[in-house]
């Protein structure tokens, strides 16, 4: 069996010979045309980060006990994180209308033997999960069902 | 560090997809009823009162939906915020950069595991 790749397995031992501008942003970059998005998706990685680390605070204080969870719940209650949340739930919904479609464009022509369902398909299939999942674990997080 | 990184590319990536992909899903939901509905009373706050919140957590799938609310968004938030770095101030601060957003990533992963253990 042969060995792993080396990461710079397919790197020139040496920089060619053909002579390439140095490279520059586009002057719309970061704010402006099409690079607006693409920033703000960027951007959403803050407040993934800081959304994960308030649901890490979340799970923490569910396992501390009643005391730890009611003042938990009576700090998501301040306007400042309520501000916070509706900010990140804009910024999710955001990247998932983004991402799903951007997602059908990145599979490949085909997976061994068998083509992909046509981009649409994909593109349909991934809200039907998108609200499958986050429809049900509302309903079950909202107390309507279980 | 930058080999190393480039090793555990296939890696990052997987949970960075993920996080993007099963975070976004379990995000929306958490983020519509805990962070919003429950606090601007659309939504009864005695649904998620302790017993409640405690039993829907402390179950198997309970613990893996929690895993993965917190641990794999960390990981798309680090790698984006990576790529943020890198389009806004350059290659050059990556080799710091990069280890500190993942390495509060992987912090965060591991406590994640240890609240959802401890549940």
């Amino acid at each position: 069996m042969s060995r792993a790749a080396h990461p710079h397995a397919m790197q020139p031992h040496r920089p060619g010979s053909t002579r390439t501008a140095p490279p520059q942003m586009p002057p719309q970059f970061p704010s402006q045309g099409r690079y607006l998005s693409y920033s703000l998706f960027g951007a959403t990685g803050i407040l993934y980060l800081m959304a994960g680390f308030v649901a890490l605070r979340a799970v923490r204080a569910l396992g501390e006990g009643p005391e730890a969870w009611a003042a938990l719940q009576a700090q998501f209650a301040h306007p400042l994180y309520v501000a916070f949340h509706a900010l990140s739930l804009l910024a999710v919904l955001f990247v998932g209308v983004r991402f799903f479609r951007l997602f059908p464009k990145a599979q490949p022509a085909k997976i061994g033997p068998a083509k992909p369902p046509p981009r649409p398909v994909i593109h349909a299939m991934l809200y039907v999960v998108w609200i499958a999942v986050s429809g049900g674990l509302a309903l079950v997080l909202a107390g309507g069902i279980f | 560090m930058k080999t190393l990184l480039l090793k555990l590319e296939p890696i990052i990536w997987l949970l960075f997809g993920q996080g993007i992909l099963i975070g976004t899903m379990l995000l929306t939901a958490w983020l519509a009823v805990v962070g919003v509905g429950i606090p601007l009373g659309l939504v009864d706050a005695q649904a998620l009162d302790y017993e409640r919140a405690h039993a829907l957590g402390s179950n198997l799938v309970g613990r893996l939906v929690l895993l993965g609310l917190v641990a794999l968004p960390l990981w798309k938030g680090a790698h984006h915020c990576r790529h943020l770095s890198l389009d806004m101030g350059g290659a050059e601060r990556d080799a710091i950069v990069a280890p500190l957003l993942y390495g509060v990533a992987t912090v965060g992963s591991v406590l994640a595991v240890m609240a959802v253990v401890s549940l």
